[in-house]
């Protein structure tokens, strides 16, 4: 009989895991609508907040942990290393995504929740310059007895769609997405979103807002 | 550029393995290994000659013969 390949093995692990994987994006997901609710019913019409949520696909775990280390070359898992290797390694196995429009939503929906998840690390979604684009967090449900970690962020909503389409595009071609020029025309799309976002917030203010009066 | 080098001399990016190959020559040059090396050390590496009929790596870090075993068993 042919020796398994680690591949399979970590295969085996994902879907042995799997149900408890989705337990967890359900609670999280759960958890965030909750809190976030009383916000969600004080947006004004054209104000905007979607909870998306995801279990990280078999496939995807095994390529996130051949990328794990960046001294990985060739994106091979050691067989000299086979029992180091797990999914549960993974921080982001569910993940949670708050998607909020406009930008000064995003710090009162980036508040309440930390206030709900106090022990979790932050790692925000930084650009290659290093700014911070949106805040995310990694840590484990408070009231489930689980290995599996979750993670959620919160994200202008104009960027989070755009990533949803450049993610999804350039996932394949992660290495080439990190060139320069990839990185130069991502930071434009980025920085021209950002724009935008803080140009419609003024309008809004500036038409629905009546004009401060001085006596 | 070191990429520009290698795409004339008819090597192909693998963007899973993250490894520049060319079959006819058996060599793989790792994505990392192009990025730190000099132009002139990637047209040595090109240009010279190797033995035996196996693949050979260009890496910064030599890798361990299990991974050499699973990448010459996964580019044939």
């Amino acid at each position: 009989m042919p020796k398994r390949s680690i591949e399979d093995r970590l295969r085996e692990e994902y879907f042995d895991f799997l149900p408890e994987i989705r337990r967890v994006v359900w609670q999280l997901e759960a958890e965030i609508r909750y809190y976030t609710l009383p916000i969600l019913h004080s947006l004004k019409p054209y104000e905007q907040l979607v909870v998306k949520s995801r279990v990280k696909e078999c496939e995807s775990a095994l390529k996130s942990l051949r990328r794990e280390s960046k001294q990985n070359e060739g994106r091979v898992l050691d067989p000299g290393k086979s029992g180091t290797y797990s999914i549960l390694h993974l921080p982001d196995l569910a993940g949670v995504r708050v998607l909020v429009f406009p930008n000064n939503r995003l710090v009162e929906v980036d508040e309440t929740l930390r206030e709900h998840f106090p022990g979790w690390i932050s790692k925000p979604v930084k650009d290659d310059s290093g700014v911070s684009l949106a805040p995310k967090y990694y840590g484990n449900c408070a009231n489930l007895d689980t290995w599996v970690g979750g993670e959620y962020q919160v994200v202008p909503m104009l960027l989070g769609l755009f990533w949803e389409v450049e993610h999804s595009a350039m996932y394949k071609f992660k290495e080439v997405a990190e060139s320069p020029r990839m990185k130069q025309l991502r930071s434009d799309v980025e920085q021209s979103l950002g724009r935008f976002e803080e140009g419609i917030e003024r309008f809004v203010q500036d038409y629905t807002e009546p004009p401060s009066t001085t006596s | 550029m070191n990429k520009d080098i290698l795409r004339k001399a008819n090597y192909w990016f693998d963007f899973d393995r993250a490894l520049f190959l060319n079959r006819a020559t058996k060599k793989a040059f790792s994505l990392e290994f192009v990025d730190d090396k000099p132009e002139d050390e990637i047209l040595q590496r090109i240009d010279e000659s190797t033995s035996g009929s196996g693949w050979t790596f260009y890496f910064n870090s030599p890798p361990s013969e299990g991974v050499r075993r699973e990448l010459e068993r996964m580019l044939g």
